[in-house]
């Protein structure tokens, strides 16, 4: 869009600020103006964004399919569970830890997974899921089995004398946008850097890549141990709002619902995650749609998206945005 | 002590057929489609539930119920075959596994939404044990035994000698040139498909006397067995699936009686990671394809 033509016509405004603003003012709201239970499901929304912003980076701009995110999920939870449970550390401490112990096991789970092509590595990754479950049930010793951890405190914060407890759902939702808006600001910081245009070669064409001197490898498995980091801080985030972790937090279904998210609202799209988030996980959860219903309804979904609609919503959510700023 | 090892093996070869029948149409799928088929549990429990509802809705023999299931889950596979997998020829590796993911959470969660997702009690089949060379064994295992060698040497033959088989091997070689020599490639596709979901719902009959409970999520346990033993097997190779699902079986069960039963379930990955370090392209296959 060139300036004479804004200047030509009187409507064609950007008008991407103020609406920018207004979501922001819309999402600062939303305690206010919805019922509990729909606050209850923008805060399940906001903390499947975490893990599903990390399954981007690897699906969308490395061009990785990984089901291996509810594995590090999982992980993350047991990290802020076990902290909290036998330490006591704050959750501060523990959102941050569950974040390197899920980036850090990323690594040497990494180094084998990443040599494999695709189907291989997608074999994989769904290993660890199934791997990751039977582990958090019998090493009863240290997570409890199938009974779980339970008693989670809720987060609270102390410097000096100053002490907040996040015990409502209201509290808890702006603990869990802000955490929100950090990783989505991590995320575009990481795609718009130089890093960013190179994992998207790698994804384009990894030979090329390659041959252009990016280390592909090294790539790959940075990328592989930050989406497991953000999986991580979602399960600390996790763990922490339901005060339980049960070997269910592995579950094939949670990487299942973090790939609709991405694929649905559009592989390589940091809105689309954002959006997909709130339709696949909030949308239905406010709705109280049973499980099975859902579980139909995300087959149907991806059978669509892989079919009709390759790039989700993306393509949607790009034309409303150069409407609203004011292109024809 | 022995003896109980080589009852365990017994069993676990047992075992190691209900995977062998499965994994088989999984493998055949994916030579002419190179999708791995995530859905291919579902069918076993399709047919599962197709001969538990004949038999204790309809009151039909458990002979008669095999046929209801096996023909139920043809016809669902028909139509998942002309509606989805037709589309997957030529589609990329990843559309296949998630198309096949979507499939499988559809049909499973119908099946719950229909019939509930409690455990259902299976009350046909051959249960009594018969005593062979000391051993006793359920007659409905050695059933499951001659099945599987059926299966395994009628595939054999018909990989090898008849037309459908002769198409399916060139399809699973070359797509482009079958269609240039004019082999109707997506009939090919929907034939291989129609028959593995046949013997994995073929299976799922004959394992439900053994298993006696049904329920919705039976598919998902059979396709996270079945997924190990295809890759471990050579992808699309099915002589090297069949020993495959026959190491696993047997090692489930070693795994169950001296290290503890909680652990079987995880046999298959566990061994499916440690030999894609070791040999990635699978245990019987020379070279890396996928």
């Amino acid at each position: 869009m060139s300036l004479t033509e804004v200047s030509q016509t009187q409507q064609s405004r950007d008008l991407r600020l103020p609406f920018g603003l207004v979501l922001l003012a819309l999402a600062l709201c939303a305690p206010l103006l919805a019922s509990t239970y729909v606050v209850h499901a923008l805060i399940i929304a906001l903390i499947f964004m975490l893990p599903a912003h990390g399954l981007n980076l690897l699906v969308g701009y490395t061009g990785l399919l990984s089901l291996a995110q509810a594995a590090f999920f999982g992980i993350g939870a047991y990290a802020s569970g076990l902290l909290a449970v036998t330490y006591g550390t704050p959750f501060y401490i523990n959102v941050i830890a569950s974040g390197l112990v899920a980036g850090a096991l990323a690594l040497p789970l990494g180094i084998p997974a990443l040599r494999l092509r695709s189907t291989s590595f997608v074999m994989c990754t769904l290993g660890f899921v199934i791997i990751g479950q039977a582990i958090a049930k019998n090493w009863i010793s240290l997570t409890r089995g199938d009974m779980g951890l339970s008693g989670i405190p809720k987060p609270h914060f102390a410097l000096g004398p100053l002490s907040f407890t996040v015990s409502g759902t209201m509290a808890f939702y702006y603990l869990a946008l802000a955490i929100g808006i950090l990783a989505t600001l991590a995320v575009w910081m990481i795609v718009r850097s130089p890093a960013g245009r190179n994992m998207i070669a790698i994804r384009e064409n990894e030979t090329l890549a390659e041959s252009v001197g990016i280390p592909t490898w090294r790539y790959k498995l940075i990328v592989f141990m930050l989406s497991a980091a953000f999986a991580g801080v979602g399960g600390s985030l996790y763990a922490h709002y339901l005060t339980v972790v049960s070997p269910l937090t592995f579950q094939m279904y949670y990487s299942t619902t973090m790939l609709i998210i991405v694929l649905g609202g559009g592989a390589g799209t940091i809105s689309g995650v954002v959006f997909g988030s709130l339709l696949f996980v909030g949308l239905t959860e406010a709705l109280r749609v049973t499980p099975e219903l859902r579980m139909i309804a995300y087959g149907l979904c991806l059978l669509v998206l892989v079919f009709w609609f390759k790039q989700g919503f993306a393509p949607v959510i790009n034309r409303l945005w150069n409407f609203i700023g004011g292109a024809k | 002590m022995f003896s109980t090892i080589l009852e365990q093996i017994i069993n676990g070869v047992v075992t190691g057929s209900v995977y062998a029948i499965v994994a088989v149409g999984m493998t055949m799928i994916f030579g002419v489609l190179r999708a791995i088929n995530f859905a291919h549990g579902e069918y076993y429990m399709l047919g599962t539930f197709g001969s538990w509802f004949a038999i204790d809705y309809l009151g039909l023999s458990y002979e008669a119920s095999i046929v209801v299931g096996v023909l139920s889950t043809i016809v669902v596979a028909y139509v998942v075959g002309r509606l989805v997998m037709q589309r997957m020829v030529g589609a990329p590796a990843e559309s296949g596994v998630l198309a096949t993911l979507g499939i499988a959470l559809v049909l499973q969660n119908t099946v719950i939404l229909v019939f509930g997702g409690g455990y259902k009690f299976f009350s046909g089949g051959y249960i009594e044990p018969v005593s062979i060379l000391g051993f006793s064994l359920a007659q409905q295992r050695i059933i499951i035994l001659i099945v599987c060698l059926l299966v395994f040497v009628g595939l054999e033959l018909m990989v090898t000698y008849s037309r459908m088989g002769k198409s399916m091997r060139a399809v699973s070689q070359n797509v482009e040139c079958c269609e240039v020599v004019g082999i109707d490639v997506p009939q090919v596709v929907l034939r291989t498909f129609i028959l593995g979901a046949a013997l994995a719902a073929l299976s799922g009959v004959l394992t439900a006397p053994v298993n006696v409970s049904v329920y919705g999520g039976m598919g998902e346990l059979i396709t996270f067995k079945t997924l190990p033993i295809i890759i471990m097997g050579g992808l699309g190779n099915v002589r090297g699936t069949f020993f495959a699902a026959m190491i696993l079986g047997i090692a489930e069960s070693l795994v169950a009686t001296y290290v503890g039963l909680q652990f079987r379930d995880t046999v298959g990955f566990a061994t499916l990671i440690l030999m894609l370090m070791w040999r990635p392209h699978g245990l019987f296959s020379t070279q890396a394809r996928f």
